[in-house]
Protein backbone atom coordinates (compact mmCIF):
# COMPACT_ATOMS: atom_id res chain seq x y z
CA UNK A 1 0.00 0.00 0.00
CA UNK A 2 1.77 3.51 -1.14
CA UNK A 3 2.03 6.00 1.39
CA UNK A 4 -0.32 9.81 1.20
CA UNK A 5 2.42 12.08 -0.68
CA UNK A 6 3.93 14.49 1.33
CA UNK A 7 3.10 17.89 0.16
CA UNK A 8 6.73 18.39 -0.05
CA UNK A 9 7.49 15.58 -1.73
CA UNK A 10 8.56 17.55 -4.72
CA UNK A 11 10.58 19.85 -3.42
CA UNK A 12 14.60 19.88 -3.74
CA UNK A 13 16.58 18.57 -1.00
CA UNK A 14 18.95 21.55 -0.73
CA UNK A 15 18.54 24.88 -2.67
CA UNK A 16 19.76 25.49 -6.45
CA UNK A 17 22.95 27.36 -7.75
CA UNK A 18 21.41 30.10 -9.05
CA UNK A 19 21.10 32.39 -6.40
CA UNK A 20 18.03 34.37 -5.95
CA UNK A 21 16.99 37.88 -4.80
CA UNK A 22 15.55 38.16 -1.31
CA UNK A 23 12.19 39.10 -1.31
CA UNK A 24 11.18 42.65 -0.31
CA UNK A 25 8.12 43.87 -0.08
CA UNK A 26 7.14 46.41 -2.71
CA UNK A 27 6.88 49.89 -1.71
CA UNK A 28 3.15 50.83 -2.51
CA UNK A 29 2.13 47.78 -0.20
CA UNK A 30 -0.12 47.10 1.80
CA UNK A 31 -2.83 50.70 1.15
CA UNK A 32 -1.05 52.74 -1.76
CA UNK A 33 -1.62 52.17 -6.02
CA UNK A 34 -3.10 49.13 -6.94
CA UNK A 35 -2.57 47.02 -3.71
CA UNK A 36 -5.23 49.46 -2.01
CA UNK A 37 -7.96 47.53 -3.82
CA UNK A 38 -6.23 44.01 -3.29
CA UNK A 39 -6.02 44.84 0.94
CA UNK A 40 -9.38 46.15 0.96
CA UNK A 41 -10.59 42.79 -1.03
CA UNK A 42 -8.70 40.59 1.84
CA UNK A 43 -10.30 42.86 4.35
CA UNK A 44 -13.63 42.13 3.80
CA UNK A 45 -12.72 38.51 4.91
CA UNK A 46 -13.65 40.31 8.42
CA UNK A 47 -16.91 41.67 7.63
CA UNK A 48 -17.88 38.53 6.01
CA UNK A 49 -17.11 36.43 9.10
CA UNK A 50 -19.39 38.86 11.12
CA UNK A 51 -22.10 38.39 8.54
CA UNK A 52 -21.73 34.87 8.94
CA UNK A 53 -21.96 34.92 12.78
CA UNK A 54 -25.09 37.64 12.46
CA UNK A 55 -27.07 35.34 10.31
CA UNK A 56 -26.25 32.60 12.71
CA UNK A 57 -27.58 34.72 15.53
CA UNK A 58 -30.71 35.84 14.25
CA UNK A 59 -31.32 31.60 12.86
CA UNK A 60 -30.86 30.58 16.27
CA UNK A 61 -33.32 33.69 17.67
CA UNK A 62 -35.71 32.71 14.75
CA UNK A 63 -35.64 29.34 16.57
CA UNK A 64 -36.12 30.40 19.95
CA UNK A 65 -39.05 31.86 19.71
CA UNK A 66 -41.32 34.70 19.26
CA UNK A 67 -39.68 36.89 21.86
CA UNK A 68 -36.22 36.53 20.55
CA UNK A 69 -37.11 37.22 16.96
CA UNK A 70 -39.15 40.21 17.64
CA UNK A 71 -35.94 41.62 20.01
CA UNK A 72 -33.52 40.85 17.44
CA UNK A 73 -36.04 43.40 15.07
CA UNK A 74 -35.63 45.44 17.61
CA UNK A 75 -32.48 45.37 17.64
CA UNK A 76 -31.80 45.73 13.65
CA UNK A 77 -33.70 49.16 13.77
CA UNK A 78 -31.07 50.72 15.40
CA UNK A 79 -28.74 52.87 13.48
CA UNK A 80 -25.43 51.79 14.28
CA UNK A 81 -26.44 48.23 12.85
CA UNK A 82 -28.32 49.60 10.05
CA UNK A 83 -25.08 51.41 9.29
CA UNK A 84 -22.84 48.19 10.10
CA UNK A 85 -25.69 46.49 7.56
CA UNK A 86 -24.55 49.08 4.84
CA UNK A 87 -20.87 48.68 5.07
CA UNK A 88 -21.40 44.99 5.04
CA UNK A 89 -23.65 45.07 1.75
CA UNK A 90 -21.35 47.71 0.34
CA UNK A 91 -18.61 45.11 1.14
CA UNK A 92 -20.11 42.17 -0.44
CA UNK A 93 -21.13 44.19 -3.82
CA UNK A 94 -17.66 44.87 -4.23
CA UNK A 95 -16.17 41.51 -3.23
CA UNK A 96 -18.85 40.44 -6.36
CA UNK A 97 -17.68 42.86 -8.84
CA UNK A 98 -14.48 42.18 -8.25
CA UNK A 99 -14.32 38.20 -7.85
CA UNK A 100 -17.36 38.23 -11.23
CA UNK A 101 -14.48 39.96 -13.17
CA UNK A 102 -11.72 37.92 -12.04
CA UNK A 103 -13.67 34.08 -12.47
CA UNK A 104 -13.51 34.15 -16.27
CA UNK A 105 -9.38 35.12 -16.90
CA UNK A 106 -8.98 32.69 -14.00
CA UNK A 107 -10.80 29.63 -16.37
CA UNK A 108 -8.36 27.40 -17.88
CA UNK A 109 -7.91 27.40 -21.83
CA UNK A 110 -9.62 23.94 -21.90
CA UNK A 111 -10.49 21.18 -19.59
CA UNK A 112 -10.37 17.86 -21.92
CA UNK A 113 -11.81 18.36 -25.11
CA UNK A 114 -14.42 20.74 -23.60
CA UNK A 115 -13.84 24.52 -23.55
CA UNK A 116 -15.31 27.18 -21.57
CA UNK A 117 -17.59 29.64 -23.12
CA UNK A 118 -15.94 33.14 -24.02
CA UNK A 119 -15.11 35.53 -21.20
CA UNK A 120 -18.32 37.81 -22.07
CA UNK A 121 -20.64 35.18 -21.56
CA UNK A 122 -19.16 33.97 -18.70
CA UNK A 123 -18.90 37.45 -17.13
CA UNK A 124 -23.05 37.67 -18.19
CA UNK A 125 -23.98 34.45 -16.79
CA UNK A 126 -22.62 35.08 -13.63
CA UNK A 127 -24.37 38.37 -13.38
CA UNK A 128 -27.43 37.02 -14.52
CA UNK A 129 -26.47 34.08 -11.63
CA UNK A 130 -25.94 37.20 -9.30
CA UNK A 131 -29.41 38.66 -10.02
CA UNK A 132 -31.36 35.65 -10.19
CA UNK A 133 -30.59 34.25 -6.74
CA UNK A 134 -30.46 37.81 -4.50
CA UNK A 135 -32.89 39.01 -6.90
CA UNK A 136 -35.41 35.49 -5.94
CA UNK A 137 -34.20 35.92 -2.36
CA UNK A 138 -34.80 38.93 -1.93
CA UNK A 139 -38.48 38.67 -3.24
CA UNK A 140 -39.26 36.27 -0.92
CA UNK A 141 -37.73 37.58 2.16
CA UNK A 142 -39.56 40.71 1.39
CA UNK A 143 -43.20 39.00 0.62
CA UNK A 144 -43.13 39.54 -2.67
CA UNK A 145 -43.25 35.88 -3.57
CA UNK A 146 -44.37 33.08 -1.16
CA UNK B 1 0.06 21.39 11.52
CA UNK B 2 1.65 22.70 8.26
CA UNK B 3 1.25 19.31 6.98
CA UNK B 4 -2.41 18.95 7.36
CA UNK B 5 -3.46 22.89 6.52
CA UNK B 6 -1.48 21.94 3.06
CA UNK B 7 -3.62 18.90 2.68
CA UNK B 8 -7.01 20.60 3.40
CA UNK B 9 -5.83 23.31 1.03
CA UNK B 10 -8.26 22.05 -1.88
CA UNK B 11 -11.28 21.49 0.62
CA UNK B 12 -10.43 25.17 1.82
CA UNK B 13 -10.57 26.26 -1.35
CA UNK B 14 -13.22 24.53 -2.07
CA UNK B 15 -15.31 26.48 0.69
CA UNK B 16 -13.77 29.54 0.43
CA UNK B 17 -14.68 29.53 -3.55
CA UNK B 18 -18.48 28.70 -2.87
CA UNK B 19 -18.19 31.23 0.28
CA UNK B 20 -17.55 34.15 -2.34
CA UNK B 21 -19.60 32.14 -4.98
CA UNK B 22 -22.80 31.41 -3.23
CA UNK B 23 -22.11 33.25 -0.26
CA UNK B 24 -22.15 36.90 -2.17
CA UNK B 25 -25.48 35.89 -3.81
CA UNK B 26 -27.11 35.05 -0.58
CA UNK B 27 -25.71 37.97 1.95
CA UNK B 28 -26.50 40.68 -0.80
CA UNK B 29 -30.18 39.67 -0.74
CA UNK B 30 -30.26 38.79 3.31
CA UNK B 31 -28.74 42.29 3.96
CA UNK B 32 -30.52 44.29 1.54
CA UNK B 33 -33.78 42.78 3.13
CA UNK B 34 -33.16 42.14 6.48
CA UNK B 35 -30.47 44.37 7.48
CA UNK B 36 -31.42 47.06 5.82
CA UNK B 37 -34.66 47.63 3.50
CA UNK B 38 -36.69 46.51 6.60
CA UNK B 39 -35.54 48.44 9.26
CA UNK B 40 -35.51 51.50 7.31
CA UNK B 41 -39.23 50.96 6.64
CA UNK B 42 -38.96 50.08 3.28
CA UNK B 43 -39.81 46.78 3.34
CA UNK B 44 -43.02 46.09 5.59
CA UNK B 45 -42.00 44.29 8.69
CA UNK B 46 -44.75 42.07 8.35
CA UNK B 47 -42.81 40.52 5.71
CA UNK B 48 -41.02 38.56 7.75
CA UNK B 49 -43.16 38.20 10.88
CA UNK B 50 -42.44 35.73 13.29
CA UNK B 51 -44.80 33.39 12.11
CA UNK B 52 -43.88 33.72 7.96
CA UNK B 53 -40.50 33.80 9.11
CA UNK B 54 -40.80 30.10 10.84
CA UNK B 55 -42.48 28.89 8.13
CA UNK B 56 -39.96 29.63 5.35
CA UNK B 57 -37.23 29.17 7.53
CA UNK B 58 -38.24 25.78 8.57
CA UNK B 59 -39.13 24.36 4.97
CA UNK B 60 -36.44 21.80 3.49
CA UNK B 61 -35.44 24.65 1.03
CA UNK B 62 -35.40 27.52 3.54
CA UNK B 63 -33.15 25.42 5.57
CA UNK B 64 -30.78 24.52 3.34
CA UNK B 65 -30.28 28.12 2.01
CA UNK B 66 -30.08 29.77 5.44
CA UNK B 67 -27.34 27.06 6.40
CA UNK B 68 -25.71 28.09 3.00
CA UNK B 69 -26.03 31.82 3.83
CA UNK B 70 -24.29 31.40 6.99
CA UNK B 71 -21.82 28.76 6.62
CA UNK B 72 -20.23 29.67 3.12
CA UNK B 73 -19.44 33.65 3.87
CA UNK B 74 -17.42 31.99 7.04
CA UNK B 75 -15.04 29.91 5.04
CA UNK B 76 -14.58 33.17 2.81
CA UNK B 77 -14.12 35.26 5.91
CA UNK B 78 -11.53 32.55 7.49
CA UNK B 79 -9.60 32.06 4.15
CA UNK B 80 -9.30 35.85 3.26
CA UNK B 81 -8.47 36.95 7.01
CA UNK B 82 -5.92 34.23 7.22
CA UNK B 83 -4.17 35.57 3.58
CA UNK B 84 -4.25 38.76 4.87
CA UNK B 85 -2.48 38.04 8.12
CA UNK B 86 0.13 36.04 5.15
CA UNK B 87 0.69 39.33 3.86
CA UNK B 88 0.75 41.37 6.63
CA UNK B 89 2.83 39.19 9.19
CA UNK B 90 4.52 36.84 7.31
CA UNK B 91 4.19 32.71 7.48
CA UNK B 92 5.40 32.87 10.84
CA UNK B 93 1.83 33.20 13.05
CA UNK B 94 0.26 31.42 10.48
CA UNK B 95 0.60 28.20 12.79
CA UNK B 96 -1.45 30.00 15.13
CA UNK B 97 -3.64 32.19 12.97
CA UNK B 98 -5.15 29.62 10.37
CA UNK B 99 -5.81 26.80 13.23
CA UNK B 100 -7.38 29.95 14.81
CA UNK B 101 -9.81 30.75 11.78
CA UNK B 102 -10.55 27.77 10.49
CA UNK B 103 -11.68 26.29 13.72
CA UNK B 104 -13.74 29.34 14.40
CA UNK B 105 -15.19 28.36 11.21
CA UNK B 106 -15.93 25.25 11.89
CA UNK B 107 -17.47 25.82 14.91
CA UNK B 108 -19.88 28.60 13.28
CA UNK B 109 -20.99 25.58 10.81
CA UNK B 110 -21.42 23.16 13.65
CA UNK B 111 -23.60 26.02 15.11
CA UNK B 112 -25.71 26.94 11.57
CA UNK B 113 -26.32 23.57 11.76
CA UNK B 114 -27.80 23.19 15.24
CA UNK B 115 -29.94 26.63 14.63
CA UNK B 116 -31.68 25.28 11.23
CA UNK B 117 -31.89 22.10 12.89
CA UNK B 118 -33.90 23.27 15.81
CA UNK B 119 -36.03 25.51 13.30
CA UNK B 120 -40.06 23.76 13.92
Amino acid sequence: MARAAHPHAMSPSRPGRTRTAPPQMPAQFPTSGRYFTYTLFGSTGILYLLCGFGALRAVWLLGSGRTAWEGLQRDYAQAPLILLHVVCLAAVIFVGVRFFRLFPKAQPAKIGPAKPPPRPILHAGLYAAWIVVSGGLALVMAGGIF
Amino acid sequence: MRHLLLKLEPVIWLLFGQGIMIGTMLLTAYLAVVGVAIPLGIVSPDALAYERALRLGSSLIGRVVLFALIALPMWKGAHHVRHLSLDMGGLSRDAVVAPILYGLALLGNLLALIAVVRLH
